[in-house]
């Protein structure tokens, strides 16, 4: 069951159901007094009841209204328009003032320019950094005004230009300041760092290097997110062989395991795989095998001996014509039950195993025309992430991924993705109950394997080894994302 | 300290209005929340509440002058305004106030906490993200169905149900916070 139902198999949505029904008897009664619920919610049905008092904001505006228009008593002179520039400064807002015009004085060189102090706290005060002014202020919540500290952050970042960021970072974390991002230097032309300070403000400090106009930024980010060739895929180094051997596409799911036999004898078995090929090496074996138009690479070490490498196990949606009866094969085949066949809502019937290795297998019939919906494959890679957008961003940038379908909830959690990657496709859902975070490994053959092992890496990818010809006529190299996921990234350069 | 840094941003917002009843304005932002919140506890009716309400601040801002600081909350003021007002109103409908004591009961410390807890509320929700106080509003205020907040607002069900609850939990947060 690869996609997350919106309604079911967790504590938060079961939670925002029972809070719908607490609320819906809360408003059934008369005297809006909440009924007896589950202890859990018992607050929040509290706040709901008390929400059915709340005053409209037409009539708070109107009244208001009434207010303002009153004529002022005292006259008070008006400096003619011309006179006055507008000047525009941020109101910051602590719990306690005086202490943070200390801090920024000492951390940021602030000047004090006036504070109007009362027995009780300081309700305005001035700073300058700089030419730059900056009011200051103390929470009122009463009055709505709350600190930075009090909401747990501000959505303003201050900017400050300096002379120079390095050792002004320096100075400001030596004074308290904490460093979020130290200095580096931006394709935008600027050196530039991210601190927070202890009143919940985060401040962007950064030296000039190089004016560029708007384009020329353009430019350098191109060039920063597609390699030194400027943005142009360098043509193929294949010595007239396609650099995707035949039968495969540019995705290919790389499973390995610790008895590598017994994991191609599974995928075998249970998915009637056609082997295309077998090889003993030193440490075990390497297989590939086709599932209906889809090639697997299946490999690993030898039962009983300690495989080397550390293990990536996949999940994949399988689209078999009877899931019910390949379900009942893998079940054979020695996997284990995740959850049953059964009707999905998204329109297919599917089923989940998981084989001795831990890989994950989606069985899906899908109902329509064909078993197998338009545009996907037999075997497609699915990909359970904590978080699906970094991972979809790193994806575009690295390897031209497009988004072909997103189904997010409300809350942005992402159910279900699907990006086109080439000619194939992958499928990811974010991680949730049993379907935890799964780092998987991939085969990806491209026309340039140089030009996109240095695309990965300008993409936030690290290099596991750099681009090397290969005794099986593959130049390849690996790369692991930020997730984890591992990507061979392959050109076939000669048929061996 | 904080209860006394209050009382000087008040006295200086009241003094300001006493000089300049166009400054009323921001003495009313401050209080309009906790003054309904004490009226429609005790009237219940929405139209009568946004009555009185609009009464009190009239009859606040008429009487300005004769509010002298001796260190009782001005929010405390307004309570007995609005305590008289809705005396008055029991009187001309025919209802019974059998003395006064209750009118100065209502006006202690307690019940200006209890207003104050629910003015907060009310103004926490102006903070909140505008999905989630939408969803809220046309819930609590206009008691529409969870279908029809859906048809409103052009949004599943579910999702209409998951906003009502984010909207809550995050009120409630941050009640909390406000309480710290």
């Amino acid at each position: 069951m690869p996609k997350r139902s919106l309604n079911q198999g967790n504590n938060e949505a079961r939670k925002i159901e029972q809070l719908n029904q607490a609320v819906d008897s809360m408003l059934a009664r008369k005297d809006g007094k909440a009924p007896k619920i589950a202890a859990a919610i018992e607050p929040l049905v509290r706040i709901a009841a008390e929400l059915r008092n709340l005053p409209n904001a037409s009539f708070k505006a109107r009244l208001k209204s009434e207010f303002e228009g009153k004529k002022k008593m005292a006259t008070i002179t008006v400096p003619a328009p011309a006179a006055v520039q507008p000047v525009a400064a941020p109101r910051l807002t602590f719990k306690d003032a005086a202490k943070a015009i200390e801090f920024y004085k000492h951390a940021l060189g602030a000047k004090e320019i006036s504070r109007f102090e009362t027995p009780m706290g300081i309700p305005h005060a001035e700073i300058t950094i700089g030419e730059s002014t900056i009011l200051l202020t103390e929470e009122w919540p009463e009055g709505g005004r709350f600190s930075a500290e009090t909401i747990g952050q501000s959505p303003v970042w201050i900017s400050l230009q300096v002379a120079d960021v390095d050792s002004f970072v320096d100075h400001a974390a030596k004074a308290g300041m904490t460093v979020v991002r130290p200095p580096a230097d931006q394709f935008y032309g600027r050196r530039d760092a991210t601190l927070t300070d202890p009143f919940g403000y985060t401040w962007a400090f950064n030296t000039l290097k190089e004016e560029m106009s708007v384009e020329e930024m353009h430019r350098r980010m191109k060039n920063l997110t597609t390699g030194p060739e400027g943005g142009r895929m360098p043509q193929p180094k294949s010595g007239g062989v396609s650099p995707v051997p035949r039968g495969f596409r540019m995705v290919t799911p790389y499973l390995v395991a610790e008895d590598g036999f017994s994991l191609l004898e599974f995928v075998k078995q249970a998915f009637a795989a056609e082997e295309m090929m077998k090889a003993e090496t030193a440490t075990g074996v390497h297989g590939e095998v086709r599932i209906g138009d889809s090639m697997l690479m299946v490999g690993g070490g030898k039962a009983g001996q300690k495989f080397p490498a550390t293990l990536h196990p996949n999940a994949l949606h399988v689209y078999v014509k009877d899931a019910d009866a390949v379900y009942k094969n893998a079940l054979a085949a020695g996997a284990t039950l995740i959850d049953e066949p059964r009707d999905q809502e998204y329109g297919e019937r599917s089923a989940t195993v998981k084989d001795a290795a831990g890989n994950f297998w989606y069985i899906a019939t899908h109902k329509g025309e064909s078993y197998m919906p338009e545009g996907l494959h037999n075997v497609n890679p699915y990909l359970h992430p904590l978080r699906a957008e970094p991972l979809i961003g790193f994806l575009k940038r690295a390897f031209d991924a497009q988004e072909i379908a997103k189904y997010a909830s409300p809350d942005g959690v992402v159910h279900h993705a699907q990006v086109r990657i080439g000619d194939s496709v992958v499928e990811m859902g974010e991680a949730h109950g049993k379907y935890e975070p799964m780092p998987a490994m991939f085969y990806l053959y491209v026309p340039d394997c140089d030009a996109l092992y240095r695309r990965a890496l300008a993409a936030g990818a690290k290099s596991l080894h750099e681009p090397k010809d290969q005794p099986y006529g593959d130049r390849s190299a690996a790369v692991t994302d930020s997730f984890g996921n591992i990507w061979y990234v392959a050109t076939h350069v000669k048929d061996v | 300290m904080r209860a006394l840094k209050k009382e000087a941003d008040e006295r200086l917002l009241i003094e300001a209005a006493q000089q300049d009843p166009a400054r009323f304005a921001d003495l009313y932002e401050c209080h309009f929340e906790r003054v309904y919140a004490y009226i429609v506890r005790r009237v219940g009716d929405r139209t009568e509440t946004e009555d009185l309400t609009s009464e009190v601040f009239h009859h606040a801002l008429a009487n300005l002058r004769r509010f002298e600081w001796r260190g009782i909350p001005f929010v405390a003021w307004l309570f007995r305004i609005a305590a008289n007002l809705i005396a008055d109103r029991w009187q001309r409908a025919g209802r019974e106030v059998a003395d006064g004591s209750e009118l100065e009961a209502a006006v202690g410390p307690a019940e200006i906490e209890a207003c104050d807890r629910r003015a907060t509320i009310f103004r926490l929700v102006e903070l909140l993200p505008v999905e989630q106080k939408r969803v809220l509003v046309l819930r609590f205020v206009e008691e529409k169905s969870i279908k029809e907040v859906a048809r409103e607002i052009g949004k599943t069900e579910g999702a209409v149900k998951q906003l009502q609850f984010r909207g809550l939990t995050t009120l409630r947060a941050r009640m909390e916070g406000a309480d710290a």
